[in-house]
């Protein structure tokens, strides 16, 4: 596969107030007149930028171009110059992210390959919801100034003179960046610690802090009234795991006179997994009680709309953090201990699926599972048609769920061609035992062995040295699917009735034939109506610019599957800002991003409160201010309040 | 939560001793049963001794499974196991204070039912609120 390098140019209009971001082929001339500009070099064509209504810029100003292997810019010897980062520059060769100023405009370049193998949906900075149209780039505003951007410790002048920082609002002892269920986790346990919500931020881009895995929960069709992957215990309203889900909604059920369910809960979570089957709670559940817990903590006063551009040590042993406030405003924050959160960056895009779409444009046709796709649904209501499934993990199971009710409830012929990349005879082996397989699916009842969230596989792993915790992760992990008794009957039914077949092989090429797509195996061609990519989303450091930027900055190391390396606290340990004659900042962080780390389970509700109470409980002995152990007298007090409802 | 060994051996001492010598009081004065004894306390202790040794064979059982669980339908398996054993020993083998012909077995039964089901009950609730890191330490309170 050949990949066109190309480069995306990022500017504000200065008089009409308008972004500009295109995508271009080098080489690029930037000037004040489009005639003045070549429209041809060496035979290429030339993408011709611009910059009108600014006297300083010359007629022909700049030459992008790429060469050896670097994007370089030149200057056509101007009366007033082009600035690479705020340095005069004649010629330079650019890194992602550079800022050029050419008279009034202040233009971020980014670096981007035509079609990546690696391809994947971002998560929009502002919004936080999938796009695919969404351009990352470390700093699409020229926000924070180079200043702060290449500075290794922020002084406490530069933000005083700001402007856009007001020591009085706009410093906390805590800040939880990214405001997502992570960051919500913590902040819960903070408060339960002692910690009052003055004392608190929490910085992310949508108020619920379920918003996000709401949506991939509703794209990945999980309606409110469906059961999560999740245990009963987990909840992230309560750390103490009391009461449950299950007793919860027994209750619940009990109160309307529904006593077989009531029993039935019960059971499932006495007899589970052996003897029945595992108990999950209804999504709708678990955002009502999270609801609930964010009203009596306050997290709406803990909350800031922003998004996080890049954050750094300062000179006084705490952490600047640069965000957007959206429609142009910024602003700072200084906090001393800081918790990353941020989730997951992107949606994986298996390769063959991300060049299709990147070579036809067409979005409706190839979709991830995790993006928007009720059109899809729509469609076969009407016609019927045949979908092609990759992945076999949870969502796919989901998925074939909601092509079955269509096919119910319309009676059109729906089929699902379910491709795998190779055939499964037995499940994972680890140590005496060995996964369950079915039709080649392998059985879990959640993504990781129960005894990972605290059992003695939680000890192997901790103990476990950095390249055999990879190694146990592998047998561990993978894709497994819940041992749902509806959806082995589904799979069961389909088989026998033909609509649901399982073939093998790996993709070749995709191609659109009409209305229809072509999807080439080795073996053969299939031919589908729709392609639904249910593999997953994309963890990776480098998939965020503020991550990717915050390791770039101060070199953190990152592990073989390119995560953060946290300690067995979650402490980036890398990140201490230390300052003389004082305790240093701290900063931590959970999640997905921490995955290869002590910890296996860190992208679940009870890995996040896991994570969150290692690094509270380190934070404490750190002497931290407001935070006080939670022994057995303050538990059971904190215990009481939540369950009366009164704010800790 | 998913035990460990050590974690089997903290829970099995701590909820034994905290739960179930306050249920074991009635029946050893004599509140509830055929009179006061104190059989019933000695019991209770060897439930604890005995139970240290079966902690490791569930241990070891417990490797077979994938999940490396135990779920509460194992625990009163294992429960109904222990009881018969004590039973069977102590009425077989006379065990230092406990004479094998005040042991009703009937009144046993009635007074390991309701000291599993305190601890289970306890397990499952107060010790996870006294508690909070007991579940993601394998059972371990200590240390």
């Amino acid at each position: 596969m050949t990949q066109k390098q190309k480069i995306r140019l990022n500017w504000e209009d200065p008089v009409t107030g308008q972004r500009r971001e295109p995508l271009l082929s080098p080489p690029i001339s930037l000037g004040r007149l489009f005639g003045a500009m070549p429209d041809t070099l060496d035979d290429r064509r030339v993408s011709r930028v611009v910059l009108d209504n600014d006297d300083r810029v010359s007629r022909y100003h700049a030459l992008i171009d790429f060469q050896q292997n670097n994007w370089v810019i030149f200057d056509r010897n101007t009366g007033n110059g082009t600035f690479v980062n705020g340095i005069r520059r004649d010629y330079w060769v650019l890194t992602s992210g550079d800022v050029l100023q050419i008279g009034d405009r202040a233009i971020t370049v980014t670096f981007t390959l035509e079609s990546s193998p690696n391809s994947a949906i971002p998560f929009h900075p502002e919004t936080g919801l999938p796009d695919p149209h969404a351009v990352l780039t470390p700093s699409p505003h020229s926000f924070p100034p180079v200043e702060f951007r290449q500075s290794e410790f922020v002084s406490p002048e530069f933000l005083q003179q700001s402007g856009i920082f007001d020591p009085q609002t706009d410093r906390f002892d805590y800040a939880a960046i990214g405001a997502g269920l992570g960051s919500y986790i913590w902040v819960d346990f903070l408060r339960i610690f002692g910690v009052r919500s003055q004392q608190i931020v929490a910085l992310g881009t949508q108020p619920q802090p379920y918003a996000k895995y709401k949506q991939l929960c509703l794209n990945s069709q999980i309606p409110l009234h469906e059961r999560l992957r999740s245990n009963s215990d987990s909840c992230p309203d309560n750390i103490w795991g009391w009461p449950s889900y299950a007793l919860r909604e027994a209750w619940h059920d009990l109160g309307r006179g529904k006593l077989a369910n009531a029993l039935r809960y019960l059971w499932q979570v006495f007899a589970e997994p052996t003897f029945a089957e595992t108990y999950t709670p209804r999504a709708g559940n678990v955002f009502a009680s999270i609801d609930r817990e964010a009203a009596r903590i306050g997290w709406s006063q803990m909350y800031r709309y922003g998004s996080v551009r890049a954050i750094r040590k300062t000179q006084d042993g705490k952490y600047a953090i640069a965000y957007s406030r959206g429609k142009g405003n910024y602003g700072y924050i200084v906090a001393k201990y800081l918790h990353l959160a941020t989730g997951y960056p992107a949606i994986r895009f298996l390769p063959h699926l991300q060049i299709y779409r990147e070579q036809t444009r067409d979005l409706t046709l190839v979709v991830n599972a995790y993006e928007p796709h009720d059109h899809i649904y729509q469609h076969l209501g009407f016609q019927g048609g045949t979908v092609l499934i990759q992945g076999r993990g949870i969502v796919a199971s989901r998925i074939i769920q909601r092509l079955f009710e269509v096919r119910q409830q319309t009676g059109k012929p729906v089929k699902i061609v379910h491709l795998m990349r190779s055939p499964l005879q037995g499940g994972r082996q680890f140590g005496r035992s060995r996964r369950p397989v079915k039709h080649h699916w392998e059985f879990q009842p959640f993504n990781w062995p129960k005894a990972c969230w605290g059992g003695d596989l939680r000890e192997i792993l901790e103990r476990a040295n950095p390249q055999t915790r990879l190694n146990l992760l592998k047998s561990w992990g993978g894709t497994t699917t819940a041992d749902r008794r509806d959806w082995q009957q589904l799979t069961e039914l389909g088989l026998r009735q033909g609509w649901y077949d399982i073939q093998f092989g790996t993709v070749q090429k995709v191609e659109r034939v009409g209305p229809k797509l072509q999807v080439v195996i080795p073996s053969h061609a299939l031919e589908v109506d729709f392609i639904i990519d249910a593999t997953g989303l994309d963890a990776e450091v480098k998939a965020s610019p503020l991550l990717e930027d915050l390791v770039t900055r101060y070199q953190l190391p990152l592990l073989e599957n390119g995560r953060l390396a946290v300690s067995n606290e979650f402490e980036l340990v890398e990140m201490r800002s230390t300052v003389p004659g004082e305790s240093p900042g701290r900063m931590y962080a959970a999640g997905t991003i921490t995955l290869g780390g002590p910890y296996a389970a860190v992208d679940s509700f009870l890995g996040l409160q896991y994570a969150a109470l290692r690094s509270i409980d380190a934070l404490t002995v750190a002497q931290s201010p407001q935070l006080h152990y939670l022994n057995g007298f303050s538990s059971l007090q904190q215990w009481y309040n939540w369950a009366i409802g009164r704010s800790p | 939560m998913t035990p460990t060994l050590l974690g089997r051996w903290q829970t099995r001492i701590l909820l034994l001793t905290l739960v179930g010598f306050p249920i074991t009081l009635p029946f050893t004065i004599g509140a509830i049963g055929p009179g006061a004894s104190p059989i019933f306390g000695l019991t209770l202790l060897y439930v604890i001794l005995f139970g240290l040794l079966w902690d490791v064979v569930y241990d070891f059982l417990q490797q077979f499974r994938w999940d490396r669980d135990w779920p509460g339908a194992l625990q009163l398996l294992a429960g109904m196991g222990e009881a018969v054993f004590l039973g069977a020993i102590a009425k077989s083998i006379p065990l230092p204070g406990l004479l094998t012909e005040d042991l009703s077995l009937r009144w046993f039964a009635i007074h390991y039912t309701c000291v599993w089901l305190g601890v289970y009950v306890a397990s499952q609730s107060l010790t996870r609120i006294l508690f909070p890191r007991w579940r993601f330490r394998g059972g371990k309170w200590l240390g």
